[in-house]
């Protein structure tokens, strides 16, 4: 494996790419008593439509999570409890962009590795399990509706016309009913053949074992994959300005989206993403002025944050909190821009947020699960993780400005606001 | 692994070396009894200790020079533990070692911990007015949101007809009316008190070398006047006889919440035993609740368990379409009958000796873990180390389970009844 030391973090990173196309990194922690294995996907749900065997396929809302929950069933076993007896963890989530698989444990580590990468390669659905996971996904979908958390949702189908994201992850009750064993089949044979996927893992092991038992359970042989369809045409203006819903929350609450073009892949990409960062530092990060006139005037409390977001084709700065008055901080945010965009940012200042968002960056190495899954999305974004601290020396105020003066418009901004259904 | 220094008459510094982090963590913890009439005055506290000292004057000040600190955190730090509660900071930050051009984290940030805690802004005999009404508004705020999320909602109710003569059941941020009776004097005089007569817990985990560490922190307590007031021990589950209560809500899904009560808390050695029936018939994704419940029924998406070990209670929380609000009760007493009769299979048994040992053997791996664990298990009772601990999970048997098992009853239920489409 090639094995990469990277001095400032004092980590060694052990990667290489197997025949089979599969992308393996190992983050060997000496001397740590967990080890966290992930087994991810480029297939999130956004991708419902893609070409198979030459054939077109449009697959229902939601199939990515569906399939996800599905994946845990093999014939005549029952994966948890295989896990469970190995003392180890197992959990899955979808996303926009991707599906996670991962597992931790403190011992049995090969064994666990081997249950990961066999459940998660080999597909199983009958017609009578799909219909069992309905009722299942339909409580799912029933508690995300009670959930606040609709705020960004909402927000998703206010800025967006055309891609995806718009359509909640979980899809509907009624576009999971159209979910089919076949359709399953379809989309593990298009996106679960290992060139499409990364298996990445963390703790005190030998970066040589993962390899080989990847090797043993996956086979060497390269499959053909699906080729997913993008066909999202996206303006830079919103599809809508304000949506509000009502719902049993104490507090309104919102989320304000300014929509940004896609950043791509690459260095380039994580360039993109940190000028974006640190461009809603500067705008309302905790340190900014208007943070703290915000804060003074009661228009936004302890619970606003914000900061740039990367999904597959699109790409978008958020912040949101509980607010009595979301409008009031949309327009302050928005002439907040201008000025800053004008003036300029003072060198000392970009250096003190760099420092800021370099030493938060740092710490957060500590935590296993989020260095494991940074690590999986940038390499699928082309991007070596560990180089991050050189990247942040390279940004400049004047970077930072022209990305505010170009993306705080209100044309590019939507608001969504949750709303305290009235008393009756 | 954990070394102890008593710095001044109850105040304890708990000392743990570590060097394979990249960040370190401090906690100041004041150890107060959990009371009505204090609850919310100790939440409303750090978080106007957070809102500005005499250097910096306000959270403007303070953000900019915690950026100079690679970003370090300060944050308020309320927990509930059995009949106590406790208030204070929790700062995390990056380990010296991993500055640029020899720039010192460790040092300042004990100064400015000092300078947060004994150098607030005040006006006459009080706090600032206008940070204390500020954030008076916020952690009313606060507690409200818990209304947002259902089943911490309904867990809260649960808990409050469990608990109506036990401190156990005043809520951890206090309550709204007691928070909008706080002014900056009260809550000053207050934090003069707390100060001087409480227990203060310090917790440090990083790189620094003991002496280091002992001399910074002797240094920022230097400037209190103490005359320590001894805490009470922490007191078994009292008991005001149970309820079962419900409420209707215009949402989709309703949430059933169901209190247990057991004599066996973590001060006795059968804790080992509970814990693993606990894992047995409701936490995780084996249990018999996850299995049978979500799994077999598919009656519902969200059903754990957890056991309060200060208190002996055991609560069981579901997501569940309100018509099947029967079955799912009677689902969920079938099962704890089952384990009280003995069905409880040497597989079942394993894998929750194995993910409880698991999650024991993780204590060790993050600083947060490490000062989560260690600075609430001795103010919580347990009458174990880590290492007593693992044996004692490790020698449960079957038989034991059960036993701990038997000694469960339900005590009162609260349901959340969804009445939306």
């Amino acid at each position: 494996m090639n094995k990469v030391f990277y001095p400032g973090l004092n980590e060694t990173l052990y990667s290489c790419k197997m025949e089979n196309g599969l992308t393996v990194q190992v983050l060997p922690r000496p001397g740590f008593s967990r080890k966290l294995a992930y087994f991810v996907t480029d297939f999130g749900s956004i991708h419902t439509e893609f070409l198979l065997d030459g054939k077109k396929i449009k697959a229902p809302a939601g199939v990515a999570h569906f399939l996800e929950h599905k994946m845990f069933e093999l014939p005549g076993r029952d994966v948890s409890a295989e896990f469970a007896a190995l003392g180890a963890n197992v959990n899955a989530f979808t996303s926009y962009d991707v599906t996670a698989y991962y597992f931790s444990c403190t011992e049995n580590f090969l064994p666990s590795l081997r249950l990961l990468l066999e459940f998660v390669s080999t597909p199983y659905f009958t017609e009578e399990s799909v219909k069992r996971e309905i009722g299942i996904i339909d409580q799912e979908i029933g508690m995300n509706a009670d959930s606040p958390e609709r705020v960004f949702e909402n927000l998703m189908q206010a800025m967006y016309c055309s891609h995806p994201i718009r359509v909640p992850i979980l899809g509907s009750r009624e576009s999971i009913r159209e979910i089919t064993p076949e359709i399953l089949n379809q989309c593990h044979r298009a996106f679960y053949t290992p060139a499409n996927m990364i298996l990445c893992v963390v703790g005190d092991v030998d970066p040589q074992q993962v390899l080989d038992t990847a090797r043993q359970v996956l086979g060497d042989e390269k499959k053909e994959a699906g080729s997913k369809l993008r066909p999202w045409q996206e303006e830079m203006t919103c599809h809508r300005e304000t949506v509000r819903m009502p719902m049993e929350v104490a507090m309104p609450n919102f989320q304000l989206g300014f929509k940004c073009e896609s950043v791509g892949t690459g260095e380039d990409a994580i360039r993109q993403e940190i000028i974006g960062d640190l461009a809603a530092e500067a705008l309302f990060g905790e340190s900014s002025e208007l943070y703290l006139q915000l804060y003074e005037s009661g228009l936004i409390d302890s619970s606003f944050g914000g900061g740039f977001e990367t999904v597959d084709g699109c790409a978008l700065l958020t912040c949101g909190g509980d607010s009595n008055q979301a409008e009031k901080v949309r327009d302050a945010i928005v002439a907040r821009a201008e000025e800053l965009a004008s003036t300029g940012i003072p060198d000392a200042d970009l250096l003190r947020m760099k420092r800021s968002a370099l030493g938060r960056r740092i710490r957060d190495l500590d935590s296993f699960d989020s260095t494991c899954f940074r690590l999986c999305a940038y390499q699928l974004s082309d991007f070596d993780y560990f180089r991050f601290p050189g990247v942040y020396t390279d940004v400049t105020a004047a970077q930072v400005c022209a990305f505010l003066e170009k993306v705080i418009k209100k044309e590019r901004c939507a608001l969504s606001v949750i709303e305290p259904r009235r008393q009756s | 692994m954990i070394q102890s220094f008593q710095l001044f008459p109850g105040v304890t510094l708990r000392y743990f070396a570590d060097n394979r982090f990249k960040q370190g963590c401090l906690s100041v913890q004041f150890v107060r009894p959990m009371a009505a009439e204090e609850a919310a005055m100790n939440a409303l506290l750090p978080a106007v200790l957070l809102r500005g000292t005499k250097q910096y004057p306000d959270l403007r000040a303070i953000t900019l020079h915690l950026d100079d600190l690679y970003g370090a955190s300060v944050s308020a730090l309320v927990r509930r533990i059995g009949d106590y509660q406790t208030t204070g900071l929790y700062c995390s930050f990056m380990e010296d070692r991993y500055a640029m051009d020899g720039d010192a984290i460790l040092a300042p940030i004990v100064d400015f911990v000092r300078q947060l805690l004994l150098e607030p802004v005040t006006e006459e005999d009080g706090f600032c007015a206008e940070f204390v009404e500020s954030e008076k508004k916020n952690l009313i705020s606060a507690i409200e949101s818990e209304l947002n999320d259902k089943r911490v909602y309904a867990g809260v109710q649960l808990l409050k007809v469990m608990c109506r003569s036990d401190a156990f059941g005043i809520p951890r941020l206090g309550e709204k009316k007691s928070v909008e009776a706080a002014d900056a004097k009260k809550l000053y005089q207050h934090y003069q008190r707390i100060l001087k007569e409480s227990r203060i817990e310090l917790f440090y985990v990083g790189a620094a070398q003991p002496e280091t560490i002992l001399a910074l922190l002797k240094n920022m307590l230097a400037g209190i006047q103490r005359c320590y007031v001894n805490l009470p021990e922490q007191t078994a589950f009292c008991d005001a006889g149970g309820e079962h209560t419900r409420e209707a809500m215009d949402i989709t899904q309703s949430k059933l919440c169901m209190g247990f009560v057991t004599p066996i808390t973590n001060r006795v050695r059968e804790f080992a035993a509970m814990q693993l029936f606990n894992a047995i018939y409701g936490a995780g994704m084996t249990s018999k609740l996850f299995m049978i419940v979500r799994e077999k029924m598919s009656l519902c998406y969200s059903i754990g368990s957890g056991y309060y070990g200060t208190k002996g209670i055991i609560t069981v929380s579901a997501g569940i379409d309100q018509n099947q609000e029967e079955t799912v009760r009677a689902e969920i007493l079938r099962q704890l009958q089952l384990c009280q009769s003995g069905d409880i299979s040497d597989g079942e048994l394993i894998a929750a000796r194995k993910a409880v040992l698991s999650g024991l053997r993780t204590v060790h791996d993050s600083p947060g873990a490490i000062e989560g664990y260690h600075s609430t298990a001795g103010l919580s009772g347990l009458c174990f180390d880590l290492e007593e601990y693992r044996r004692a999970i490790s020698a449960a048997k079957i038989a034991d389970v059960v036993e701990a098992a038997k000694t469960v009853r339900l005590h009162s239920s609260f349901f959340l009844q969804g009445v939306g489409e």
